[in-house]
């Protein structure tokens, strides 16, 4: 007999194979509708499940009532994480509705997203919106400058920078504590007083502008010996004495231990780089008045100290960027 | 507003918490830190896990509808196997990385591009599997059950489904372990699912994070890999024993 | 469609990029199948031919197939860094379950026939193994083989994450290539897996020997539904 052939008796387990086909296609309509269900609803508010309150009291004056909701994406890079953690979080504090979109990637696609409507706002920092955004790669005298710059390409093409943060995550050059005592260094300016010090940085470093070929046309050094490394491995390649002097960003967690000074740079060579909340004008708007407001109040307490151990305790002791957002705005009454 | 720099903070520097230390396993980035897995599964590895799951079992519900659509239809005429076939092959051999890229700028970074381009992956095998079970069905089954009178709807409902059930099972089998994999790949997306945490973890090289991500991706996939192998057993009962 | 158009302009604009990065990812390719079948196809025949430990050999391919390539990987840069190395260990640990299972099989399943008479006529175990048992079982472990190549192919591509460079490098580097770049790598991935296909189709057929041709279209579907290539 072969199998499956119909016979009265396999007619009778065929009709149980049926009755569990019933049953299996049953339980998969189910399933498909509650995950359609589900899925259909949070998809457009909300790609994050942070634990955050919409705010503690719901009084008919919270500026975000109402208001539509807003996509605020983030780069690729911790500080990124938790500046999107502060704004979302602050903002929802004040009735918004944010969709956080988290680790979108680098500054070109955070931009093409922002201006093809996928996000309506994003944490950039001034000198890379002059530079990669807006393609002006003058440098500028001071912040209120670069700002005024930005600014005005930013209202030609339909968004607006929000107020920068006091802030500013740029490039620089550290030593240990006991190097910068031995030779007398608070900014890069003294480094002509050391001969042919090691200096370990990313690749592009050596070629471009604002890396050593910005050193020797701002401060005159030119002995120096350049070690190309992964950002990341530099503090370690200086602890281990096989450099100098590391390239490093003025907001890294490292760096709040003071165990490495930070020289100043007073020619500004590597540039401005207070972060403005980019927004597009037709959010802006629609959100109303106090959007602006609730925005820059978060700005307003970011400090370089506070950056730097926001992002030691993210970076470094791997905290949860949603929880280290939290604790820092309940601290300042911001939550 | 025209000030350029947001106004220093009235009172006096702002207050910064403790934030608390990291252990000296996370910090010194040690190969598995237990503590840091506990203390991060219901913010970070539990959500992501939760995630992944939702959009395993969307995508492999919708391919498993549309391939059923596209088998009965084909199971009905022939010539639209293969077409069927040739373009469910094609988007099958898109690397997924780039898929998920190229549907970005029609449907968004949201959830509903990465499901469109997971289903995708799963038409092929499922439509595949699908048509072979249902073809599948020997002839002489086919022509008794319209003998004793059957309609050509009872005929598919009744004789030919139940039959092709173990084929289509199989074909569910690998295309739910294929969902869970390619989901990693959602993250350039969406944040959402195990690859996020596993993308942000490749972006520290943080290995406690690395491993338990990539641990319970693993797990995951097993897991779902062998609930189904039981259904595929409940459902045939007679390939239990036969072995070639 | 323009961004199709755009996609072979930048492949013609891009060749020696793309061919520098082609030749990286064979080379991961090839490194991670060579271990993989110095790995896979002793044991599998091995077994095979001892006609033993046929429920593991049988099943790790379920389970190979069922892992996630970049979770392997992650777990992989956990234990071994970010570069080549780790991720032609994952890539390995991708490979070798079709591979050994398919080997297996082939080499078990040889008809018992053709063993027995080898036997009688004298041949040595050894002797069965590579004069009878390998030549009937060639054409399944190839199959194998195949199955192998283009998904280590398929999967060298998200190597660009861990630091091994691959036409993956642009698939992952939207911000620099724009989406034809993007569409370009993928079709080079795309055709590298399909000309390897071919190739391994062809050895496929030229090793099986001219007697089973005829018939290696039906046997090439033996062994469990779970060997069906993805």
């Amino acid at each position: 007999m072969l199998a499956g052939e119909v016979t009265p008796t396999q007619k009778g387990r065929l009709n149980v194979k049926q009755g569990t086909l019933r049953m299996l296609l049953g339980a998969l309509a189910a399933l498909l509708l509650a995950f359609g269900l589900a899925a259909c609803g949070d998809d457009d508010s909300g790609g994050s499940t942070a634990g955050s309150t919409s705010g503690s009291e719901t009084t008919a004056s919270m500026p975000g009532e109402g208001k539509p909701p807003i996509t605020l994406g983030t780069k690729n890079f911790p500080e990124q994480f938790v500046l999107g953690e502060l704004y979302k979080q602050g903002l929802e504090a004040r009735g918004f509705t944010v969709n956080l979109k988290e680790n979108i990637g680098s500054t070109e696609i955070a931009d093409r997203a922002l201006r093809s409507g996928q996000i309506d706002m994003y944490p950039e920092y001034i000198g890379i919106f002059n530079s990669t955004v807006a393609g002006n790669t003058r440098s500028f005298a001071d912040a209120a400058a670069a700002f005024a710059a930005g600014k005005a390409y930013a209202e030609r093409h339909g968004f607006t920078l929000l107020p920068l943060t006091p802030f500013e995550n740029v490039d620089a050059l550290a030593v240990t504590t006991e190097y910068a005592d031995r030779h007398g260094l608070r900014s890069v300016a003294d480094l002509t007083k050391v001969r042919g010090f090691r200096l370990g940085g990313a690749p592009e470093f050596r070629e471009r502008p604002t890396g050593l070929p910005g050193l020797a046309r701002g401060y005159g050094i030119t002995d120096v010996r350049f070690s190309p490394l992964t950002i990341g491995l530099q503090y370690q390649a200086i602890d281990n004495g096989k450099i100098d002097v590391a390239q490093v960003f003025t907001t890294d967690g490292q760096l709040v231990d003071g165990r490495y000074v930070v020289l100043t740079d007073p020619k500004k060579i590597f540039g401005i780089q207070n972060v403005t909340p980019v927004v597009s004008s037709r959010v802006l708007q629609a959100e109303g008045p106090g959007f602006e407001e609730t925005v820059d109040a978060v700005s307003r307490v970011l400090t370089t100290e506070a950056m730097q151990r926001m992002n030691a305790a993210v970076a470094i002791d791997k905290q949860d960027p949603a929880a280290v957002a939290r604790q820092y705005l309940e601290a300042n009454g911001l939550l | 507003m025209t000030a350029a720099l947001a106004a220093p903070f009235a009172q006096s520097d702002p207050v910064i918490p403790e934030f608390g230390r990291g252990s000296s396993c996370v910090r010194d980035n040690g190969l598995f830190c237990w503590g840091w897995v506990k203390d991060n599964w219901s913010d970070t590895l539990q959500p992501a896990l939760l995630e992944h799951i939702a959009l395993t079992l969307i995508a492999v519900l919708i391919g498993s509808l549309i391939a059923f659509a596209l088998a009965l239809a084909a199971h009905k005429r022939g010539w639209m196997a293969t077409p069927v076939v040739v373009v469910t092959g094609f988007l099958y051999t898109i690397p997924s990385l780039a898929l998920f890229q190229l549907l970005v700028p029609i449907t968004g970074l949201t959830r509903t591009t990465a499901e469109i381009a997971l289903v995708s992956y799963t038409l092929l095998i499922l439509f595949r599997n699908m048509l072979a079970g249902l073809s599948g069905v020997p002839a002489e089954v086919r022509d008794a059950a319209l003998g004793m009178g059957m309609t050509e709807r009872q005929l598919l409902w009744k004789v030919e489904l139940p039959l092709a059930l173990p084929a289509i099972v199989a074909g569910l089998r690998i295309a739910t372990v294929t969902v869970i994999s390619l989901a990693t790949v959602a993250v350039f997306v969406v944040n959402e699912g195990l690859g996020a945490p596993i993308y942000s973890a490749l972006q520290q090289t943080f290995k406690t994070e690395l491993i338990a991500a990539g641990a319970l991706c693993v797990a995951l996939a097993l897991v779902a890999d062998g609930l189904l192998v039981l259904v595929q057993r409940a459902l045939s009962p007679w390939t239990r024993t036969a072995r070639p | 469609m323009n961004d199709f158009v755009d996609a072979f302009r930048f492949i013609g604009d891009h060749v020696p990029l793309l061919w520098s990065l082609t030749l990286d990812h064979l080379a991961l390719t090839g490194a991670a199948m060579a271990i993989a079948v110095a790995i896979a196809l002793p044991l599998g025949v091995w077994l095979g031919h001892l006609h033993r430990g046929s429920f593991a050999a049988i099943n790790i391919s379920n389970v190979g197939r069922a892992l996630p390539s970049l979770a392997l990987i992650s777990i992989g840069v956990a234990l071994l860094g970010i570069g080549f190395v780790n991720v032609m260990v994952a890539l390995v640990v991708l490979a070798v379950p079709p591979m050994l299972t398919n080997a297996y099989v082939a080499v078990d399943g040889v008809d018992r026939d053709a063993v027995e008479a080898a036997k009688g006529m004298g041949m040595t175990p050894l002797e069965v193994l590579l004069r009878v048992e390998l030549p009937l079982a060639l054409p399944l472990i190839f199959a194998g083989v195949r199955t192998a190549v283009v998904y280590v192919i398929a999967t060298a591509t998200l190597g660009s994450v861990a630091g091994a460079s691959s036409l993956g490098d642009i698939i992952v580097d939207q911000a620099t290539y724009r989406l034809p770049g993007v569409l370009g790598a993928a079709i080079c991935v795309a055709a590298l897996a399909l000309v390897a296909e071919l190739l391994f189709a062809g050895l496929q057929r030229a090793v099986t020997p001219r007697g089973l041709r005829a018939r290696r279209r039906v046997g090439a579907a033996v062994g469990p539904a779970t060997t069906t290539e993805t």
